[in-house]
C-alpha cells in the first residue's frame, strides 16, 4: 500500500509538472485523494517557490562567453591535431634539431642559458630547449620539460615587465600557452598516435604574434593586465587539469609549476600595475 | 537516435552550437540545485560556472550508455558542491545569506515577499534528511525525472519515489509548524 501511494503521488506530480491541475489527479485516484490532496498542494507551492530562483542574466551571459572562448580554443586544438602529420614531421624535426645542436655547439648553448627574450642568444636557448624536448626518452620526460619551460617563460615575463617590454611579455604568454598545450596532447593522446611512434608534436620556436604586433607600447597597462590575467587563468587551468589526470610521477612537478607560474604572473601583473616602469 | 542524444553526440565531437544548446537547457536547473545546496548567490554562481567549465573539459569522456547526460551533469555539480562544502567545513549545512537577490524588475513588495518565501523554502529544505534534501532539490529545483534523479544519485527509482513522498510530507509538516 505504501509503495502504491508513492507511485501514485509520483504520477500526479508528473502530470502537474506537465501543467495539469491537481483536481484531474484526485479524480483519477478517488480512494487516495484525501491523502494526496494536501501533499500535492504543498508540492505546487514548492514548485512555484523553486521556480523563483533564477540565475542573474548577466552572470549567465558571462559564463556563456567564457565557455565560447574555451570551445574556440578546443576547436583550434582539434584542428591542429587533425592537420599535423605528427609522426612524420617528428623524425625530420629530430634530425634537424640534432644537426642544429651540433652546429650551435655546447659552449654557445651554455652561454645562452640565462638569455632573455630581447637578447641575441635567446633563440639559441629556445633551440636548445627544443632539442631536449625532441630527445626526451618518454612522454613523461617530455611533459616535464614542457612544464619546466613554461615556468621559465613565466619567469622571463617578470624580467621583461621590469624592463617595460610589452611585446616580449605578450610573446611569452603565448609561449607559456604553447608549452602547456603540449602537456594536454600528452594526457589525452589523439588516435593518430596509436599508429606511429609514441612521441609528441614538435614545439616550434614561436614567432611574435599578430596580437603582439598590434599591442604597441602606446597602449595602456590596463589592457596588458587584462591579457595577463586571462593568460594566468588559462595557464593555471591547464596545469590543474593536467594535475587531475597526470600519472603520480608527474604530479609534484605540476604542483610546483602551479605555484611558480602563479607567482610569476602575479609579480608581472603587479609590476605592470605599478606603471610598466620598474 | 533521440534529439538529446544527437545534441550530446555533437557536443562530444566538439560542436560549439550543440554544447551551447545543452548549456541553455541545463544552466538554470544546475544553478537552482547548487543554490539550494549552498544558500548563497555568489557561491552558487562560482560553483555553477565551475560545473560547466568542468563539463566542457570532460565531455569527451562522457559515455551515453552509463547514464543520461543530465545525470552526468548533476553528478559533476553534486561532486563540486560536496568538495566545496567539505573545504568550508559545511557538509550537511546550508547557510542562508542575509540578502537573496531575485532576478526581475517586479514590484518591490512582491519581490520582498518572494524573498521571504525562498528563505523559508531553503530553511525548510535544510531540515530534511540529506537523502530527502537531495531528491527534493533535484526533482523540484531542477525538474529531473525520477529516473534521472535515480541515475544521478545512484539509487533505485522506488527509493527515490519514497524519499520524494516522505520529503514532501515532511516539508508540509514543517510549513504548517511555521505558521
Amino acid at each position: 500500500m505504501t509503495r502504491k501511494i508513492e507511485d501514485i503521488f509520483d504520477n500526479c506530480l508528473e502530470s502537474i509538472f506537465k501543467g495539469e491541475g491537481i483536481d484531474d489527479c484526485l479524480k483519477a485516484y478517488p480512494e487516495q485523494a484525501p491523502e494526496l490532496e494536501p501533499l500535492l498542494k504543498t508540492s505546487l507551492v514548492f514548485m512555484q517557490r523553486f521556480s523563483a530562483i533564477q540565475p542573474a542574466p548577466e552572470f549567465k551571459a558571462r559564463v556563456h562567453s567564457q565557455l565560447q572562448t574555451m570551445l574556440y580554443a578546443k576547436q583550434k586544438k582539434a584542428e591542429k591535431r587533425a592537420w599535423i602529420p605528427i609522426w612524420q614531421s617528428r623524425w625530420a624535426l629530430a634530425m634537424t634539431a640534432i644537426l642544429g645542436f651540433l652546429l650551435i655547439g655546447v659552449g654557445t648553448l651554455a652561454a645562452s642559458a640565462y638569455a632573455l627574450p630581447d637578447e641575441s642568444l635567446y633563440p639559441v636557448k629556445l633551440a636548445g630547449e627544443q632539442v631536449r624536448v625532441t630527445l626526451a626518452f618518454s612522454d613523461i620526460d617530455e611533459a616535464k620539460l614542457h612544464v619546466q619551460f613554461a615556468e621559465r617563460r613565466a619567469g622571463e615575463m617578470v624580467e621583461m615587465a621590469r624592463q617595460g617590454k610589452v611585446d616580449e611579455i605578450l610573446v611569452l604568454t603565448e609561449q607559456v600557452a604553447n608549452h602547456l598545450d603540449k602537456i594536454y596532447v600528452m594526457e589525452q593522446p589523439p588516435e593518430v598516435e596509436e599508429k606511429g611512434p609514441k612521441m609528441l608534436a614538435p614545439t616550434p620556436i614561436p614567432a611574435p604574434s599578430k596580437g603582439a604586433e598590434a599591442y604597441s607600447k602606446g597602449r595602456g597597462a590596463e589592457e596588458l593586465e587584462t591579457v595577463l590575467s586571462q593568460s594566468r587563468a588559462n595557464s593555471l587551468a591547464a596545469l590543474r587539469n593536467a594535475l587531475d589526470k597526470a600519472p603520480e610521477e608527474l604530479k609534484p612537478v605540476l604542483q610546483q609549476a602551479i605555484e611558480d607560474v602563479e607567482e610569476d604572473y602575479n609579480k608581472t601583473i603587479s609590476i605592470i600595475k605599478s606603471g610598466l616602469s620598474q | 537516435m533521440s534529439i538529446e542524444k544527437d545534441v550530446v553526440s555533437r557536443a562530444i565531437k566538439g560542436n560549439g552550437g550543440a554544447f551551447a544548446q545543452l548549456y541553455e537547457e541545463h544552466f538554470d536547473r544546475i544553478y537552482r540545485y547548487v543554490y539550494l545546496k549552498v544558500g548563497n548567490q555568489t557561491e552558487a554562481e562560482d560553483l555553477t560556472q565551475e560545473v560547466f567549465v568542468k563539463a566542457l573539459e570532460a565531455i569527451g569522456s562522457y559515455k551515453w550508455r552509463n547514464s543520461p547526460f543530465v545525470a552526468w551533469l548533476f553528478r559533476i555539480a553534486h561532486n563540486r558542491v560536496i568538495d566545496y562544502l567539505r573545504k568550508q567545513g559545511r557538509v550537511g549545512k546550508v547557510v542562508l545569506e542575509d540578502d537573496i537577490t531575485l532576478v526581475g524588475g517586479l514590484d518591490p513588495a512582491f519581490m520582498a515577499e518572494r524573498q521571504l518565501e525562498i528563505e523559508e523554502l531553503i530553511s525548510n529544505v535544510k531540515k530534511l534528511s540529506p537523502a530527502q534534501r537531495e531528491v527534493i532539490s533535484l526533482r523540484f529545483g531542477s525538474g529531473l525525472s525520477v529516473a534521472e534523479v535515480a541515475k544521478a544519485l545512484g539509487k533505485n527509482p522506488a527509493t527515490v519515489k519514497a524519499l520524494q513522498y516522505n520529503g514532501i510530507a515532511a516539508l508540509r509538516r514543517l510549513m504548517l509548524g511555521d505558521r
